[in-house]
């Protein structure tokens, strides 16, 4: 909304599309506290009720209910324990979706359970965490309920005077019961026309107030699904820096390995080769007086020198590989370089208000080369987009193409590109639906 | 001399040819990998091979265990093996039954082309060729253990020259000295660090690497 005008925003605000949103999610939250309340009382309910059904529960004789006491009551704790997480994960997943959809907030996915046996299945944090807000959705239900209650029945009080006069057209004199309105201050009755335009007051002010209770409510809603459906807390994140710090350690060792066999193979032939000629050649010329063979030192001087430039060209190759020159002018002119060189043509768009971490700017830099390069190779796109939109905090890349999609998340080449991100927090979304278009968007933290 | 290299890099493969074949050997194969390697020994008997340590498939350490087989199944034929860095433990399995027609060289040594070619004539015809940075590794390991501190500086170069494997001519050809001065040198060295006085070049290279501890 551009209309700064407070109180026109105050009047518009309950039949905004948000407020709309606001009220739907509400709504489920209501239900959602509900079935948490019902639900669980549910498989007592139903041994008791088995229990009523084979007469156990008759006074008499009254020993009888003991042994199938015995064994329900821990059958029943026994099963609540093993489906609560899943149960807790599944409802979490539907409300982390909802808020998504209907409030525009993106709470990150919980990490998926460690594996499928029984154990896992009870000893399973972020299940039990889950479970943890499905208990907390009954206090958190009361605003968004209230909210709701003030909506939906400030609406119908408005509309009073409207059906006074449709159902109330009795001849003067006649005596009838009062008609009621129900407020949040309990229910409020009118016999006369005037009146109804009390309960209209009264519903306009429920109207009114009806979409800062149900954002009070879905605020609060949202902080704890944060808190308790997303993935971080203390243990987790040490487990995930762990795995992190693990990732961190491998590519280096990694890195270190393909430095040394591109060396190896690369420079390091080259200049052996080259000190090998230039031997010959220095054989070939003698030690004084004429040369002994000035055509074959010439030749061997001539492949020397070629072997040098072959040297130089391997060493610049493997220096840009280790840390592109250019990036030391930024992201910007780093990207750019970057895209000139593409076999696609690529549209370039940079804005960052700041300069990240030089380690952002190197991660960001190679993720961008590694997905123009599969763009080129995988997607026979005909154009590329190349985007870095920075704000304080988190910088987000996304390169998209034109291309026939199908790019697989899961596989080598983006799933090492996930885990390289992951290092430093960030996060990749990879949107490719067979037939195209690609969209890769990976955020990062400006600083590590 | 007929002489089978086995180098992965086509260029140094190349060069190394055209090096040898213009010094007058007989380059009867030039392969790439070590099971080609074993199987051209096999075939051709040559005097001697060049082997580099890291090949495909797996570019550890292949060349090294080809040229153990070569050195245990041709007894004949002289390995001199060859890559760009050097490690002591390679040099000790390779000297580990005998430390005759065997080498173990430096690739940038190919840049002194007459030293190099006398060391694969050398591993060619039974003799041994260490490369000085192994023999310095062994020296240095040995210095206090070995007795080496009773030895003159002067004596401790004769001693690694001797330990890369030279006769007493290469010697003094190296240090700029008499052959009988060598002579006299080696006497002293055998006498200080308690070592039998022995003729042949490779026994006496035997002597001092085992009395360095390799």
């Amino acid at each position: 909304m551009t209309d700064d005008n407070g109180p026109m925003t105050a009047l518009r605000a309950p039949f905004t599309t948000p407020a709309l949103r606001q009220a739907a999610f509400c709504v489920v939250g209501v239900f959602s506290a509900a079935a948490v309340l019902v639900v669980p009382a549910l498989v007592p309910g139903l041994g008791v009720l088995c229990l009523w059904a084979t007469g156990a529960m008759s006074r008499e004789p009254a020993p009888t209910v003991a042994p199938p006491f015995l064994v329900l009551f821990p059958l029943t704790v026994a099963l609540l324990v093993v489906v609560a997480a899943p149960t807790g994960r599944a409802m979490g997943a539907v409300h982390r979706r909802l808020a998504s959809r209907l409030l525009g907030v993106y709470v990150e996915a919980p990490p998926p359970r460690a594996s499928k046996r029984l154990g896992a299945l009870v000893s399973d944090g972020p299940g039990w965490r889950a479970v943890g807000y499905g208990l907390l959705k009954v206090p958190l239900a009361v605003p968004q309920g209230y909210g709701v209650f003030c909506y939906v029945f400030g609406l119908v009080n408005l509309s009073y005077p409207l059906w006074w006069p449709m159902f109330r057209n009795h001849p003067p004199g006649t005596r009838l019961g009062p008609v009621w309105a129900l407020t949040p201050f309990g229910a409020i009755g009118t016999r006369t026309f005037a009146g109804t335009f009390l309960v209209a007051a009264a519903g306009l002010a429920m109207l009114l107030v009806a979409p800062w209770v149900m954002r009070a409510g879905t605020t609060a809603d949202v902080a704890a699904m944060r808190w308790l459906l997303g993935p971080r807390r203390l243990a987790e994140r040490v487990r995930e820096l762990q795995a992190s710090r693990a990732q961190a350690i491998d590519d280096a060792a990694t890195m270190m390995r393909r430095l040394e066999r591109d060396l190896h193979d690369g420079a390091q032939v080259r200049l052996a080769t080259l000190a090998m000629n230039l031997g010959m050649a220095t054989e070939k010329l003698g030690v004084d007086g004429p040369p002994p063979d000035l055509a074959q030192a010439r030749e061997l001087i001539a492949l020397a020198h070629r072997g040098a430039k072959d040297a130089l060209a391997d060493l610049r190759d493997l220096v840009r590989g280790i840390h592109p020159p250019v990036l030391d002018n930024g992201l910007g002119d780093a990207l750019t370089t970057l895209a000139t060189g593409s076999a696609v043509p690529v549209v370039v768009t940079v804005e960052l208000p700041d300069r990240p971490a030089p380690a952002i700017e190197t991660i960001a830099y190679f993720c961008a080369a590694e997905l123009l390069a599969n763009a080129a190779k995988h997607s026979r796109a005909t154009r590329v987009g190349l985007g870095v939109l920075g704000s304080r905090r988190r910088l987000m890349l996304s390169v998209t193409d034109d291309g026939n999609g199908g790019a697989d998340p899961d596989g080598p080449g983006l799933a090492g590109l996930a885990r390289r991100i992951a290092v430093v927090d960030g996060v990749m979304r990879v949107l490719s639906p067979a037939g195209g278009p690609t969209r890769v968007d990976i955020e990062l933290p400006t600083h590590v | 001399m007929r002489v089978v290299i086995a180098e992965d890099a086509a260029m140094m493969r190349e060069g190394l040819v055209r090096l040898l074949t213009d010094r007058g050997f007989d380059v009867c194969a030039a392969v790439a990998d070590a099971d080609t390697l074993r199987s051209a020994v096999a075939a051709l008997v040559p005097d001697v091979a060049v082997v580099d340590i890291r090949m495909p498939p797996t570019h550890t350490d292949e060349g090294l265990r080809a040229a153990i087989d070569i050195r245990r199944d041709q007894p004949g034929v002289g390995v001199l093996v060859f890559s760009q860095y050097v490690e002591t433990r390679y040099a000790t399995r390779l000297l580990a039954d005998r430390p005759s027609g065997v080498g173990y060289l430096l690739k940038d040594r190919v840049a002194d082309v007459a030293d190099f070619v006398d060391a694969l004539t050398r591993v060619a015809s039974g003799g041994t060729a260490l490369d000085p940075e192994v023999v310095g590794h062994l020296m240095r390991a040995g210095r206090d253990t070995a007795g080496l501190t009773a030895l003159t500086p002067r004596e401790r170069e004769v001693l690694s020259l001797m330990a890369e494997g030279r006769s007493n001519a290469g010697i003094a050809a190296a240090l700029v000295i008499t052959a009988g001065v060598v002579e006299k040198h080696v006497a002293n060295i055998f006498a200080k660090l308690g070592l039998p006085p022995s003729d042949g070049d490779n026994r006496r290279v035997l002597a001092v690497l085992r009395h360095l501890g390799s």
